[in-house]
């Protein structure tokens, strides 16, 4: 009927139809026309958007767009995240109050095992600093050559394939790309953009951060990244085993202070980001999953650890990000030597 | 075969009456507003408070809806800016969001068209199949991306967990933003329907019994 009207239409010039059904037919036409005209040029337009982006520097057109929109919208987050705050607190109290009895037995038992811990090691670390005075070897960077910018997060995304926070603290403050972030005591990511008002970080479950770590009880190194196809776990894989001591489930795991490869932010040593949940040892291969220590579900405010031009961190930081890719300290060739010397080992650890 | 062509011609004078009402003014600042506010509440605190480990997700519903109550063009067009704008926000990969809330606001308009379904519970099943396929939409683009993250089973847990906590707001959200949108809508069905009955049209019963008679 539709295919005979469209022929007659054609003939006719368009003039036959002047009766109420063949006006009606032809709106309808035009309708669905226009529908599917606006459905395929929105799809389009995505998939012309998607692949400029994926395939763009983050230096390009596009992303320069997104830093412009986050300069422009972030006031308006902050005054929104201000103003939102008291729902926001009202919300997340219900959640706290469920979840505090449950967790309050926990931590006391935890307290009184740190307790106990802490107080042995006070004693081996005044030992410790002694020796590397003495060794002169007391200048490793630690978090204290940093300066903490305490910044409040404006936005969170909902997704779970991004793991991404922004926060109301920009370049302005002293903020620069990979700038590690920690919440409490615990690492929680890095920063990834930067606005003058504004940073966007990345969370450790984030599939673009790794970072480099060791074991706290067995001092195995290895790299932490976000666990395959499960959101908000960690994956810890040795690359170095510096013991023969097996990890337990709760030991914690620490930044290393070094750093793998390339362009990578150089972690200050020491600043815990995760416990030992359990220890897999698949085709001679070990690797442990890591709880992050910090709730990156539930973030308020944020320490990001900033350092000024000329101080030890700038020339650290400085020398990690100038690695040559072809030579770097722990290059592809060398993780994947080091991969083939723990797979002929029978796996670290 | 009458009721196939009075059906055909009902959609089709239905979709013809949609078409000349092309994207009214009033309308589209409407659902402007209620999307820039509506993505904003969404990533500043919605998404800051966790049920059951996951985040609320208002933003599939918020288009699923515009196109139940608007149409399939208003649907996408407006799937299409809530993408972009929580892309742009939020700093994730351009196009992907937008991609996807375009399907689910262009699917949930043809529904509209096509069915005009009344059900009080229709709202809960669309919220439902739009947060199904913003999530699954959401994960084959990612894949298709290259993103290393294959199904498991804790995947499809946070997924399934996220549609049960959006398909539980549904009903609250959606008469939210029929509030909102309602006296801006060219045609409000029960708005219609109610006008007919309460104004000395017969309902079809009360016609049916009158031609017995």
């Amino acid at each position: 009927m539709r295919s005979q009207c469209l022929s007659l239409l054609a003939l006719s010039g368009g003039t036959l139809f002047d009766d109420v059904f063949g006006r009606s037919l032809l709106v309808y036409d035009k309708t669905v026309r226009r529908r599917r005209a606006v459905l395929a040029l929105l799809v389009v337009l995505s998939l012309i958007l998607l692949t400029a982006y994926f395939g763009e520097a983050p230096s390009g057109g596009l992303h320069s767009v997104q830093r412009d929109f986050l300069t422009v919208v972030s006031p308006i987050q902050d005054g929104a995240n201000k103003a939102l705050k008291p729902v926001r607190n009202l919300f997340g109290w219900f959640g706290s109050t469920l979840k505090a009895k449950s967790q309050n037995a926990e931590l006391r038992k935890q307290l009184d095992k740190l307790r106990a811990e802490y107080t042995a090691n006070q004693v081996n670390e005044h030992s410790y600093r002694e020796l590397l005075k003495i060794d002169h070897l007391d200048h490793e960077l630690s978090i204290a050559d940093y300066t903490p910018v305490t910044a409040s997060v404006t936005y969170q995304s909902p997704n779970i394939w991004y793991s991404i926070i922004t926060i109301d603290k920009g370049s302005s403050s002293g903020v620069r790309v990979n700038d590690p972030v920690v919440s409490g005591e615990a690492l929680i990511g890095k920063v990834t953009e930067v606005v003058p008002d504004a940073a966007q970080v990345s969370l450790i479950t984030d599939s673009a951060v790794e970072v480099t770590a060791k074991i706290s009880a067995t001092g195995t190194i290895g790299m932490v990244q976000p666990e395959v196809g499960a959101p908000g776990k960690l994956l810890m894989q040795y690359l170095y085993p510096a013991s023969s001591a097996a990890p337990l489930p709760g030991d914690y795991v620490v930044t290393s202070g070094t750093v793998a490869s390339h362009g990578v932010s150089l972690y200050p040593k020491g600043i815990p980001l995760g416990q030992v949940t359990s220890v897999n040892e698949q085709s001679g291969f070990t690797s442990v999953q890591v709880s992050p220590l910090a709730d990156l579900h539930n973030l308020e405010f944020v320490q990001v650890l900033t350092f000024s031009a000329g101080s030890r961190a700038a020339a650290l930081n400085s020398v990690a990000a100038n690695l040559s890719p072809a030579h770097p300290t722990g290059s592809e060739e060398e993780e994947a030597q080091n991969g083939e010397q723990l797979a002929s080992t029978g796996g670290g650890g | 075969m009458s009721a196939r062509v009075g059906y055909s011609q009902r959609a089709r004078s239905g979709a013809a009456q949609a078409g000349s009402a092309w994207l009214p003014g009033s309308l589209v600042w409407r659902v402007a507003l209620l999307s820039v506010v509506v993505v904003f509440v969404q990533i500043s605190v919605v998404s800051e408070v966790p049920v059951f480990g996951v985040s609320i997700d208002l933003s599939p519903l918020l288009v699923a809806f515009v196109g139940l109550l608007c149409g399939s063009t208003m649907g996408a067009v407006s799937g299409f800016c809530v993408g972009l704008l929580i892309d742009l926000a939020l700093m994730q990969t351009l196009g992907v969001t937008s991609l996807v809330f375009t399907i689910v606001g262009y699917w949930a308009g043809r529904l509209r068209e096509l069915r005009d379904p009344q059900a009080a519970l229709t709202p809960l099943f669309v919220g439902a199949a739009a947060a199904t396929a913003a999530a699954v939409g959401y994960s084959i683009v990612e894949f298709l991306l290259g993103v290393d993250a294959p199904v498991s089973l804790e995947l499809l847990r946070e997924i399934v967990i996220g549609v049960l906590v959006d398909t539980a707001v549904a009903l609250p959200f959606w008469a939210l933003v029929r509030r909102c949108l309602v006296g801006a809508l060219p045609d409000d069905p029960r708005r219609r329907r109610r006008r007919a009955y309460t104004t000395g049209g017969l309902s079809p019963l009360s016609r049916s019994r009158r031609a017995d008679r």
